[in-house]
């Protein structure tokens, strides 16, 4: 596992498990009589490798959720490759289409939305199970049921409660159990915790992250919350309006971030810090208006950084090992091999 | 200066009579700003929408304690009765400003509108302006008569706020009003709400989940569990040496991103439903340091400087004076 923590892709890695080509998703939006077309996201390339966990991070609007639901086929591409146990998902028809759905799972982020009131936890928690024929009788569904709600710290009798009788905190690990039976390849988690309460987050958190080495779960685990995301991520990728500005190893983008946008978005969490006081004096702008079309990088306009160069689009580029900033700024090496 | 003196609130369900908030007092000085911080269910927006005059329904209401503002009684007057009586020292700002805002009218007008009912006889236009400068809207928001929806979230609430400065308040209550926002933004409106507070000798009660945003806005903070306060006392104090167990807990399970994959410390459980509420100090059954006296009976306030927390067996003992 430490070795698929380092990696971003380079060639001595293992191969990735799910690869993102060229993503890209636009919506259609009027305004004022006028219809605007949005990039949610821009040509975003990611990769999963088996066994890490990729944490996408962002302010909302920077296409971090559009990402996930392309994946599970909630939203159509309109461009570029999602590429899974070898070939595009996106041309995948049938049969080869629910066998990717067994594989690639989703856990939500509300979950008092996210499960049907009318359902029992073992409903529920077995509805993928049942859609794939995977249980053999009544009995093994219980059991598998049973299992896969010890896996994520229920007693097996809640499988015959319904989610109106259980805590957000449980109600998410319903959720999770729900995902990982029949254990997936690859979880797609879209702020999983962000509904919690903050003791309740913290268990929800290290249960994921106990699941991620029992289990060795792959995850995408997109959230805005940059605290959530550096406690449970082997890599991060930062998004900033559909497009990927930074990505590397997750501890050491925490501790130097490069892009002037990561720096300003760490710079920006409140921490617990008794000498520390905001000033009023923060000033640092909005991300722009989605209806107005930015020729370049698309921070230049809160950016301090900013030159005549910034409007021609930046690319995402090596620096610092395992990592890779999309500024004109950052010194960008040129790659070994 | 705001009074709250050991308020109690009742709601009544199928179950009874239940105490959501018991016994909650606290003081805020004028240019102070008070942290209420607790987790959902912990009575913290009862506590401001009582102190607001918002929470007399016919199965919620005040059972006992006095609400008072400059030394005038308010606990049991309508938001209505206060502005007659020259009492509407306060007002209040949400989380969510576009359930707040009127989506068909335009903010200047919603502005002006505050404005009017506070004060028949203002210039209208002028103060509008001088609101709209005091909380940084832009001119042209108001210059092209813009729509809620027209702005972003930091805007809006911007809006809200400029609403709430329209009859000069004395205290300002801020119910989680930065965690819609994303976090650049969120630093922003702190950054706002901390400047009016000292520039208009405003004082502030600032309820929110999240301890990070009262580390770096309060200047008092009050945790609350259960309908109590379990511990107050200032930032300063509180951050860096909690007496209460539970305030420390909290402080353990925030996720800092420079502490990497440590596991979080958590509190196991959860926090008691209000008809659950266990005898003796309502966190004991989550806490490792409880034991026998904490399971039934009183609890003590125990004390060090300014600083006093519910516990029989606080952390930081040393600290704490007879």
């Amino acid at each position: 596992m430490p070795e698929a923590s380092m990696a971003t892709p380079s060639p001595a890695a293992a191969s990735p498990i799910l690869e993102l080509r060229d993503l890209t998703k636009h919506f259609r939006a009027r305004r004022a009589g006028k219809t605007y077309t949005i990039t949610a996201v821009n040509h975003i390339s990611l990769d999963l490798v088996e066994g890490e966990v990729l944490g996408i991070v962002g302010e909302s609007g920077c296409g971090k959720t559009t990402v996930g639901r392309m994946i599970i086929g909630l939203e159509q591409a309109d461009e570029g490759e999602i590429r899974f146990g070898g070939s595009d998902i996106l041309e995948r028809r049938g049969a080869a289409l629910k066998a990717a759905r067994l594989k690639l799972r989703m856990v939500f982020q509300d979950p008092y939305a996210s499960l049907n009131p009318r359902r029992s936890v073992e409903d529920s928690v077995a509805e993928t199970g049942d859609i794939h024929g995977i249980f053999e009788n009544a009995k093994h569904r219980r059991e598998m049921v049973g299992e896969a709600l010890t896996q994520v710290g229920l007693n097996p009798s809640f499988a015959s409660r319904y989610p109106h009788e259980l805590s957000g905190g449980q109600r998410q690990r319903v959720g999770i159990a729900r995902a990982i039976l029949p254990t997936p390849d690859v979880i797609i988690a879209d702020e999983p915790v962000s509904a919690l309460d903050v003791s309740i987050q913290a268990q929800v958190l290290n249960l994921l992250a106990d699941l991620k080495a029992r289990l060795g779960l792959t995850m995408m685990f997109i959230s805005h919350d940059l605290g959530v995301v550096a406690k449970i991520s082997d890599r991060v990728a930062v998004l900033y309006m559909g497009n990927v500005v930074e990505i590397g190893d997750g501890p050491a983008l925490f501790a130097d971030p490069q892009h002037p946008y990561t720096q300003m978005l760490i710079a920006s969490v409140p921490r617990i810090d008794p000498a520390s006081r905001v000033t009023g004096t923060v000033e640092r702008g909005e991300p722009p208006s989605r209806f107005r079309a930015i020729e370049g990088c698309p921070f230049q306009d809160r950016c301090p950084k900013r030159t005549d160069i910034c409007r021609t689009m930046p690319e995402l580029l090596p620096t610092t090992p395992g990592r890779r900033v999309a500024c004109h700024h950052v010194d960008a090496v040129v790659a070994a091999d | 200066m705001l009074a709250v003196d050991d308020l109690v609130v009742s709601v009544v369900t199928s179950l009874g009579s239940l105490d959501i908030v018991r016994g909650v007092s606290f003081q805020i000085a004028p240019g102070e700003i008070l942290g209420l911080v607790g987790e959902s269910g912990s009575g913290k927006s009862m506590t401001s929408l009582a102190v607001m005059g918002l929470l007399e329904t016919p199965r919620t209401r005040v059972t006992s304690g006095r609400i008072a503002i400059d030394g005038a009684d308010i606990t049991h007057a309508t938001p209505y009765e206060r502005v007659r009586k020259g009492n509407g020292d306060i007002a209040m700002i949400f989380q969510e400003p576009m359930t707040s805002l009127n989506p068909v009218r335009r903010i200047g007008d919603q502005i002006a509108e505050a404005i009017k009912v506070h004060d028949p006889k203002a210039d209208v236009r002028a103060r509008t302006q001088e609101l709209m400068d005091l909380v940084r809207l832009p001119d042209s928001a108001l210059q092209h008569g813009a729509y809620p929806h027209e702005l972003s979230g930091g805007m809006r609430q911007r809006v809200m706020i400029a609403i709430a400065l329209a009859c000069r308040p004395k205290v300002l209550i801020a119910d989680e009003p930065t965690t819609a926002l994303d976090v650049t933004v969120q630093l922003q409106i702190l950054g706002l709400l901390r400047d009016l507070c000292d520039r208009l000798d405003m004082g502030i009660l600032f309820i929110t989940h999240d301890l990070g945003v009262v580390s770096q806005l309060a200047d008092r903070v009050a945790v609350m569990y259960a309908g109590q306060i379990v511990e107050t006392g200032s930032v300063r104090t509180i951050f860096s040496a909690p007496l209460h167990p539970y305030t420390a807990g909290l402080m353990a399970c925030v996720p800092d991103p420079s502490t990497g994959h440590a596991p979080l410390v958590t509190i196991p459980g959860q926090a008691p439903r209000p008809d659950e509420v266990p005898p003796g100090c309502p966190f004991s059954p989550r806490c490792s340091r409880a034991d026998t006296p904490c399971r039934s009976g009183p609890v003590p306030t125990v004390r060090a400087g300014d600083h006093a927390a519910l516990c029989h067996f606080p952390l930081n003992e040393e600290l704490v004076h007879a």
